[in-house]
């Protein structure tokens, strides 16, 4: 047991690098399971554009600064919305209406009371951060596939990744913003954050950054399927888990009074936006959701089939086998 | 997707509150249409409420008339001065109209149009295009249209073609009306702008021409009136013409009695399986009907108000009976020359109170057109034939007689029935008497000479357009 309060720098990299590559992988792979067995409701008119992304990206850079500001239950209750939307959202097609708010008030409840309740012993964080990254999971996994569903393509997620960059760079590095939103989170219910807790020493990986990898990696296989999938998990793995913990370690090893944090996304980012040009490239124009979908049928030549709108007015999005 | 989530509550917004929708915003709705059907294959579940309105439930749909009647009356007591008289005179507070109260203002008929066609345009409107009525019934009225009005149909149209994947961008449309019919080539134009759709308009042409386009070049929609069709399924069968030749995929029929031996035979010869039989009315645009499969004719009722009169007493006909379609197209999507209660003298059936199980259960429905009300024939006091009886019976002859000629009259509760020659041609007596009484008809037939066919019973085909292909030989000949 280590009785020190802080571990070594090589210890606390690897740890980051364990609980994101878990994170990310979870995400991606949760994402993707979703993508290929559920369909998610969607508006009778109206596709993801490169407008929506921008208003995402502007919605995105306010909403932590709004943050900031709210007193403590005020951010409290919206995080708490915006779960519960997330995760109806979510999960709606595949849960009946009393399984599915009993299961959201249960989850979100949980984390409300372990979040308050449960953090004075250390013992204790272990099922909070538990609890709490099911929550954030399930969310990114609903999320990604709001988007992608909705008709979000690679080249978007792309861009919004790269746009993430510059943003996370600037936010971390220049103004601490992000930094500031960290503490404002810590030690209250539904931090925004997958982690793992040992002894004293905390490992995250932000529910921002689950959700680009998770949102990048289904883009990836619906644009361009199994090469796709390829691409998308070896950038996610190396650009978003590997290299922004290991190379703060030999930054600070170099120069141990630089105390660098390099965020995800100034190496995903770039990555992200090379790996979409490479397989367009490579590989081509996307595919539409028409089209995966198609392709989901060719590999499972007798899924049950989801009837045509026009002939069911009253369809609900439901699963289908892949 | 969330751009497209605020034109969409724009749309309905306007809808709401009855103001003037922006036809730009439309448009632009129509492209983001196009893209999620490029993406998904298919609009979302919702589709049909974009294009129908929510209004299954009879409740909402009667505060929707009301509100809908009190906001029309209003602004054409203001704006219009025929209407200004005719409220005045009937007494009524426009702004407290409602569906019950209606019969206090009498209905408008063809005459008013065409007596006082000034007085129908309201005085805040420009107006941009006038379009005529064919006259196949009498002198033609003119309606006025405001650009407005051209920009917004159009759109609409497009928007529910496309939700309906009834027009689509890699189709081309044939457009077989008389090209005197402005709004309706306007619209169809329009539209298929809109889409990204290719549109040729013919007109009336001899039928050989329009087949040769339709062959030719590959038309994949086709918009005509039912005797035109007629005279192309004939045309199509004198040349042998078979689906082989054809790549239609639906056939869009309107302003006449489409008969079903009629759409059966098209649908054979065009190799067609959708034969879109509507209803439409320049005078009463752009509250449309379309039939369903089960053969009603369903109105819109987001567009307008329409009622179902007793074509003598004007009293509301009860279910089951021979009714007058008296529609009143709603602010904001008619504004130039609107009519308020205009009495079409279209008969339909009302039907049996019983809940519908068609695909359009949600629109109120009646049976199909029957014809004009003056062409009912009363043989007693309950016995009625209708022009689509007749219709009906002379296109289902074996000589294919298509369009139907004939001229009707009743002698002493008994049926006469003048047709060409070539209508029962090859055919002995006692065939076309059963043909005839199987279909509830006792006739006493007349034959005239074939040339006489064209004055019998005027049809839009009639309309005929000179080409240089096809010119007629009288003009100094």
């Amino acid at each position: 047991m280590n009785n020190n309060l802080s571990s070594s720098p090589t210890f606390l990299a690897l740890f980051q690098l364990v609980v994101t590559t878990i994170g990310a992988t979870m995400a991606c792979l949760g994402a993707l399971y979703y993508l290929r067995r559920v369909r998610l409701e969607r508006p009778a008119i109206g596709r993801f554009n490169g407008r929506d992304v921008v208003f995402l990206f502007t919605f995105l850079v306010v909403l932590p600064g709004l943050y900031l500001f709210l007193p403590q239950w005020a951010l409290t209750t919206v995080l708490a919305i915006t779960f519960t939307a997330a995760l109806s959202i979510g999960f709606r097609p595949i849960l009946p209406p009393t399984a599915l708010w009993v299961g959201i008030g249960a989850l979100i409840g949980a984390d409300l009371w372990m979040g308050q309740r449960m953090i004075n012993d250390v013992a204790n964080w272990h099922y909070v951060w538990a609890e709490n990254s099911l929550v954030v999971l399930l969310a990114a996994i609903s999320v990604a596939n709001l988007y992608v569903q909705g008709g979000m393509q690679l080249r978007h997620m792309a861009w919004f990744a790269a746009g993430l960059a510059i943003y996370d760079s600037v936010f971390t590095i220049i103004w601490p913003v992000s930094n500031l939103l960290i503490r404002a989170f810590v030690n209250h219910p539904l931090f925004p954050a997958m982690g793992m807790r040992i002894h004293f020493d905390e490992a995250i990986v932000g529910l921002g950054d689950l959700l680009v990898y998770a949102g990048y990696t289904i883009a990836a296989v619906k644009a361009y399927g199994r090469p796709g999938l390829r691409t998308a998990l070896s950038l996610v793995l190396i650009f978003g888990a590997a290299m922004p913990t290991l190379s703060g370690l030999v930054i600070n090893f170099v120069d141990s009074r630089l105390d660098v944090v390099i965020p995800a996304q100034t190496y995903f980012g770039p990555a992200a936006l090379l790996g979409y040009l490479w397989l367009r490239h490579h590989y081509g124009r996307e595919r539409t959701m028409k089209e995966y979908l198609a392709s989901l049928n060719t590999e499972h030549p007798n899924p049950p089939t989801t009837p045509t709108i026009p002939e069911e007015p009253k369809l609900e999005s439901e699963p289908v086998v892949a | 997707m969330l751009e497209t989530g605020v034109r969409q509550l724009r749309m309905a917004l306007a809808m709401v509150w009855g103001r003037r929708l922006n036809t730009g915003n439309l448009a632009r709705l129509v492209a983001d249409c196009l893209a999620t059907l490029e993406e998904f294959g298919e609009p979302g579940a919702d589709a049909g409420e974009v294009i129908d309105g929510p209004l299954a439930d009879p409740a909402a749909r009667l505060d929707f008339a009301t509100r809908g009647l009190r906001r029309t009356a209003v602004r054409l007591a203001a704006q219009s001065p025929f209407y200004a008289r005719r409220f005045a005179a009937a007494g009524v507070n426009p702004g407290r109209l409602d569906p019950a109260g209606l019969h206090a203002i009498p209905v408008t008929v063809k005459q008013d149009l065409i007596q006082r066609p000034d007085d129908f345009q309201c005085a805040d409107v420009s107006r941009y295009l006038a379009t005529r009525t064919t006259g196949t019934t009498g002198r033609p009225a003119e309606i006025w249209l405001s650009r407005y009005e051209m920009e917004l149909w159009s759109a609409m149209g497009a928007l529910a073609g496309v939700l309906r994947g009834e027009l689509m961008p890699d189709d081309v449309l044939q457009v077989n009306v008389s090209s005197r019919a402005t709004g309706s080539v306007h619209l169809n134009v329009a539209g298929c702008r809109l889409v990204g759709a290719a549109c040729r308009v013919l007109g009336i042409v001899p039928p050989d021409e329009a087949l040769d386009s339709l062959t030719q070049q590959g038309a994949t929609q086709l918009t005509t009136s039912a005797s035109y069709l007629g005279e192309l399924e004939t045309a199509a069968r004198r040349r042998g013409m078979g689906p082989n030749d054809f790549q239609l995929r639906s056939i869009d029929v309107g302003g006449e009695v489409l008969s079903t031996s009629l759409a059966a035979a098209a649908r054979d010869t065009f190799g067609v399986t959708i034969i879109r039989d509507l209803y439409a009315m320049t005078e009463v645009v752009p509250v449309f009907g379309r039939t369903c499969t089960q053969g009603h004719l369903h109105f819109d009722i987001n567009m307008g108000l329409v009622e179902y009169l007793d074509p003598h007493t004007g009293q509301p006909a009860e279910p089951g009976a021979l009714a007058t379609v008296v529609a009143t197209p709603f602010f904001p999507y008619r504004d130039c020359t609107p009519v308020f209660r205009y009495d079409t003298r279209d008969v339909v059936r009302r039907l049996p109170d019983e809940t519908l199980t068609c695909e359009v259960a949600a629109l109120p429905g009646t049976g199909p057109i029957e014809g004009k009300a003056d062409g009912l024939l009363h043989l007693g006091p309950h016995d009625v034939v209708t022009p689509r009886q007749l219709i009906e019976a002379i296109e289902a002859l074996p000589t294919r007689p298509w369009p139907a000629r004939y001229k009707a009259t009743v002698h002493d509760g008994h049926l006469g029935l003048t047709v060409p020659a070539s209508t029962v041609s090859g055919l002995n007596d006692a065939d076309v008497a059963r043909h005839f009484t199987d279909r509830g008809l006792e006739v006493t037939l007349t034959l005239v000479d074939d040339d006489e066919a064209t004055t019998l019973r005027p049809v839009r085909a009639d309309l005929h357009e000179t080409t240089f292909v096809a010119r007629p030989a009288l003009i100094g000949a």
